[in-house]
């Protein structure tokens, strides 16, 4: 076990360095438009070269990369070419907004999906199973920022319930807080449910055509208990692997919906870099969604690893 | 078994393709179906609700919401095809080589492609989008590229299946040249999965184009698009609900459209659900 948690450790390392390289190139592969982005259109020739060499974009790509990995293993990431603040220490007080929108969306996803899912498998073909199936592929075909704006229709415009956007902490006022975030939770959570439900559907069901299940029933065991003790058990493990591809994904969404409810997170710095062509914002925001991403694959592999030690004996091969 | 059509076991593919293809008639024939120019402003008739000349309302600058709609819709399939084509093209020819060469070759595609595909889509696309600069056809590459992934793990997996097959050995064993065996044997061989493949595609891509342009990364305005048309819509909730609805809509039934597509193909091809 102990090789098996080295060998994802050091493959960890690798993709974030790999992941570092690309995300640097996608973000740098048209040269000279940072400084058109801040210079504006009528910017001379004379005047985009300045730019560029006070900031180093005049170097080969190649020198550009090594000096931002040398300063990103201290943990400098550089400073907004808009406004000189720091990115490092913007992004550290982004993140926990991001996490907490991140985490609530995969409650309400998992909250969803995870009991629908084992009653339309437990009552497969039956009208549950239709409704729930039939539920999962409408959700799964809405745009979350649009949801988004039917939420806000629905509770801020007619009900008056919720505040339209903005942000709190949660250790400033837990009860403002949550009202700030159900509304971002769900748009993106709902969208989630739909795949999760349909994973765990299938799995479920496959499960419960296996012999096992047969034996459990035969030997006269509840629904209930051959449900619990045997389907959910097993049906579990693929479970966990979509859940956590479908978690890395909601760090992707945030952009969008961070952008709607006017959260301070990583997305909306991300979009904010994007608008402004501020490379080193963009490229650290970018950098700590994918370290999300990548950290929660580690963790599920290991997860499954001890869930499972036949996969963990395969994965070292 | 029946030899007649088996209407149930196809019916969610026929489902879609009558919404797909009510849609694509909306974007081929815009020009002849929307009851005005989608750029006409009209300042006596800004913000108005759904009457007999606006069936489905005026935008903040008087503008026909429905041949705004009707003119998007040639952008979203527009940008659906296109960026699916490039990932298609782009991911099977990865895939095949991957597949066709083995070692090394096999493993640095394979592991670059399981790279790109560790990024979450939006973002992959929407840093593209930065560096690119804003515009419509940018859009169509990004989101081929976020594609490409996909489409080269499926063609490596089918092609590895078909060069097992001995119609492959025996091209080779003729002499057949390594293009020749990749056109004429292995590609018309793999190409159904890949359609599949490509259904799913389209309806992500939409998703995505909207989600970009609604960012304000995508279609530039005046241009219309649903994303960005809901960008607007957002600011005059308060007077229009259907600045809202009408555009999310058609976002919405055009997804639903390619995902019954391709789940109603994937499973009418699926051996296991013959019924």
């Amino acid at each position: 076990m102990a090789r098996f948690l080295l060998t994802r450790l050091a493959a960890f390392v690798l993709t974030m360095f790999a992941a570092s390289i690309i995300l640097f190139i996608a973000i740098n592969v048209v040269p000279g438009s940072a400084a058109r982005s801040a210079l504006g259109i009528d910017a001379t020739p004379q005047a985009i070269a300045r730019f560029e060499a006070s900031r180093g974009l005049d170097r080969p790509l190649v020198v550009q990369y090594a000096e931002w990995l040398r300063k990103a293993v201290t943990g400098d990431l550089g400073t907004s070419f808009q406004n000189g603040v720091p990115v490092g220490p913007e992004l550290l007080t982004r993140i926990p907004v991001t996490l907490e929108l991140a985490l609530l969306a995969f409650l309400v996803a998992n909250l969803i999906a995870f009991p629908l899912g084992v009653m339309a498998a437990a009552r497969h073909q039956g009208w549950v199973d239709r409704a729930f199936s039939t539920l999962a592929s409408l959700l799964g075909a809405v745009p979350n920022f649009w949801l988004a704006t039917l939420l806000v229709m629905l509770f801020t415009l007619w009900l008056r319930w919720l505040p339209p956007g903005g942000y709190v902490p949660l250790g400033t006022d837990p009860v403002a807080n949550l009202k700030l975030m159900i509304m971002p939770a769900l748009s993106l959570g709902l969208v989630s449910s739909a795949l999760l439900l349909r994973i765990m559907r299938a799995s479920m069901i496959e499960v419960l055509s296996r012999d096992y299940i047969r034996t459990a029933h035969a030997k006269g065991a509840s629904e209930w208990v051959t449900l619990r003790r045997h389907g959910l058990r097993n049906a579990t493990i693929p479970y966990i692997n979509v859940a956590a591809v479908e978690f890395g994904f909601l760090f992707g969404s945030v952009v969008v919906i961070e952008d709607i409810f006017q959260l301070p997170g990583i997305g909306s710095l991300v979009l904010v870099g994007i608008i402004n062509r501020d490379y080193p914002v963009l490229m650290g925001g970018a950098l700590v969604i994918t370290l999300f991403v990548l950290v929660t694959n580690l963790l599920v592999d290991i997860a499954v690893g001890f869930l499972d030690p036949r996969r963990a004996k395969e994965g070292q091969a | 078994m029946t030899t007649g059509f088996n209407w149930h076991r196809w019916r969610l593919a026929i489902t879609g393709s009558i919404i797909i293809g009510i849609i694509l008639i909306a974007a081929i024939f815009a020009p002849w179906l929307a009851p005005y120019s989608p750029y006409d402003l009209d300042v006596a008739a800004m913000l108005q609700g759904p009457s007999a000349a606006h069936w489905l309302g005026t935008d903040e600058l008087g503008r026909d919401t429905l041949s705004r709609l009707i003119y998007a819709a040639r952008i979203s399939m527009q940008v659906a095809f296109i960026a699916a084509g490039v990932g298609l093209v782009c991911g099977t020819l990865i895939g095949v080589t991957a597949a066709y060469f083995g070692g090394l070759v096999d493993l640095v595609l394979m592991r670059l492609m399981e790279l790109l595909f560790s990024f979450p889509a939006i973002l992959l696309a929407v840093v593209l989008m930065a560096s690119l600069g804003t515009s419509i056809l940018n859009a169509m590459i990004a989101i081929g590229i976020v594609f490409i992934p996909g489409f080269s793990r499926l063609a490596r997996a089918a092609t590895e299946v078909v060069l097992r097959e001995q119609y492959v050995e025996s091209a080779r064993a003729i002499g057949m040249s390594n293009t020749r065996i990749l056109f004429r044997e292995i590609l018309p061989n793999i190409i159904a999965p890949l359609l599949v493949e490509a259904a799913v595609a389209f309806s992500y891509a939409i998703l995505l184009e909207s989600a970009l342009s609604f960012l304000g990364l995508g279609a530039q305005p005046p241009e219309p698009s649903w994303g960005n048309m809901l960008n607007v819509g957002r600011g005059f909730m308060a007077q229009s609900l259907m600045l809202s609805l009408a555009p999310g809509m058609a976002i919405f039934l055009t997804v639903l459209g390619f995902n019954f597509i391709g789940d109603g193909l994937r499973d009418a091809l699926d051996p296991h659900m013959k019924d």
